[in-house]
């Protein structure tokens, strides 16, 4: 590079600050996961069952679900229009660590795609019959566990961002990889409704959290530069 | 030791040689699994809780305990992929994913027979080894539809070695997450799952020389298709067109 260093610090922030951008303006992207959360959750009182006690029983699960599939459907945009566009080249190019230019595009994706969810969790969990005591550990559970879906996502988007068609191979890897965040987050609503303390689980899914943030980057950085050659 | 290693990175020595093993592996591989098959399935006593079904056990045992190490020599196989750019390691692990989701395959069809005599079910979502063989499958698949994906063979090489990769872990972290998770919801089980260690030391010795059996059997399948990949992938080479004009 000639001229003037930027930091690390501001290409992290550039970076960020450019996706959020592109998100604002291709709405699209977002607001179609989010419908689809909205109405998969919304299908399952009518197929199992509209009484209360039973919603009650299966609502974390449900939300939990939808969740996984939803982030599984948004997560096809995170790498593919910079793809097309060849700003992933010029990613991959920079000076900067790609490490960090990662995480801004998985932070900002999750801005968009994870805390919308988050945020709506309550009103769906009110829906299903869920007792509002339970409320606070389901949206912390999502808050620790949606950013981990979006950071192993990556990975996954990064490995299949060359190919046509790749919906369906990005939730076949995706899926199995979630399920002990899936086990983690129902286990503590559940805890929380039998009158147990969900603090235990919660930790381990910040655990994960941590682990992932400082791994899931790296496997995301590698996987892009094979994808792109 | 360098030379050695780099050696046996190269396709045309390791088809040498593997030339040399083959017949003395199959050899001990059908030695160990007709004993093995013969015994296990035929001669042994019953056992006094199981009766005759515990000697489904002796295969299934066995190619469980094998199933559990496609996954460590995937994670090998990726990372001498990505580090040293080692064809033949990308050979061996394209063939360890097909054969490990056959094993897996296997170790659930086995477990689910014995299961439908002993706990009464073809499949029981409390026992925790059967669901996390479940993601360990799906897991598998996943790196192969991977790389029947992507087209360019060295990009896939390299993705493969990285799903491997982090699949390798995963499957630990699956493994300790479902465990705990059927350790809350064991109460409610209606099977007795301490049905699954009958006794006798006959019993051990014949799963014993029945998983030896097994590991030959994953060793001549990986190095037989092995061999079938370095002849397709060289095909343009010297030496692979001098092997077929003269066979």
């Amino acid at each position: 590079m000639t001229g003037k260093q930027t930091t690390t610090w501001a290409a992290f922030l550039a970076t960020l600050k450019r996706d959020l951008l592109i998100a604002f303006k291709k709405k699209n992207d977002i607001v179609n996961p989010f419908m689809f959360f909205i109405i998969v959750v919304s299908l399952f009182p009518i197929g199992i069952s509209p009484e209360s006690d039973r919603l009650t029983e299966i609502a974390a699960g449900v939300i939990w679900i939808s969740v996984l599939l939803a982030s599984m459907l948004s997560m096809d945009s995170l790498y593919r229009s910079d793809f097309e566009d060849g700003s992933l080249e010029q990613l991959l190019l920079s000076p900067h660590p790609l490490f960090f230019l990662v995480l801004a595009k998985n932070i900002s994706h999750w801005l968009v795609s994870g805390l919308p969810v988050v945020l709506v969790s309550p009103l769906l969990a009110y829906m299903l019959a869920l007792p509002s005591e339970a409320y606070g550990t389901l949206v912390l559970s999502l808050l620790l566990g949606t950013p981990i879906m979006s950071l192993i996502g990556s990975i996954a988007v990064a490995l299949t961002v060359g190919l046509g068609s790749r919906g369906l191979i990005l939730a076949v890897i995706t899926l199995p990889m979630s399920v002990p965040i899936l086990i983690f987050g129902t286990l503590a609503v559940q805890s929380t409704l039998n009158s147990q303390s969900p603090v235990g689980y919660l930790s381990l899914m910040l655990v994960m959290l941590s682990v992932s943030v400082s791994l899931a980057p790296l496997a995301s950085g590698a996987a892009l530069k094979i994808s792109v050659n | 030791m360098w030379v050695w290693f780099s050696k046996l990175g190269s396709p045309k020595w390791f088809y040498e040689l593997s030339g040399k093993w083959l017949p003395w592996l199959i050899a001990a591989m059908v030695i160990f699994m007709a004993i093995g098959l013969v015994w296990g399935l035929l001669f042994l006593p019953p056992d006094y809780q199981q009766g005759f079904t515990s000697r489904i056990l002796i295969v299934h045992v066995a190619v469980a305990g094998t199933s559990l190490a496609f996954f460590p020599l995937m994670f090998v196989a990726g990372t001498i992929t990505l580090v040293w750019r080692m064809k033949l390691a990308d050979m061996v692990a394209k063939n360890a994913a097909i054969l490990g989701a056959w094993f897996s395959f296997v170790t659930l069809a086995t477990g689910s027979l014995w299961g439908s005599v002993m706990w009464g079910t073809w499949w029981e979502w409390t026992d925790s080894r059967l669901v996390s063989m479940l993601f360990q499958l799906f897991l598998l698949l996943g790196v192969i539809s991977l790389r029947s994906a992507l087209e360019d063979s060295d990009t896939a090489a390299k993705a493969c070695a990285l799903l491997s990769i982090v699949g390798c872990i995963n499957v630990v972290i699956i493994k300790y997450s479902v465990e705990w998770w059927n350790t809350l919801h064991q109460v409610s089980s209606p099977v007795n799952m301490d049905a699954s260690s009958p006794n006798g030391p006959e019993f051990w010795i014949a799963t014993l020389i029945m998983i030896v059996a097994v590991y030959l059997f994953l060793s001549v399948s990986l190095i037989l298709s092995t061999r079938n990949e370095i002849l397709e992938r060289e095909r343009k080479a010297q030496w692979v067109q001098d092997l077929v004009l003269k066979s």
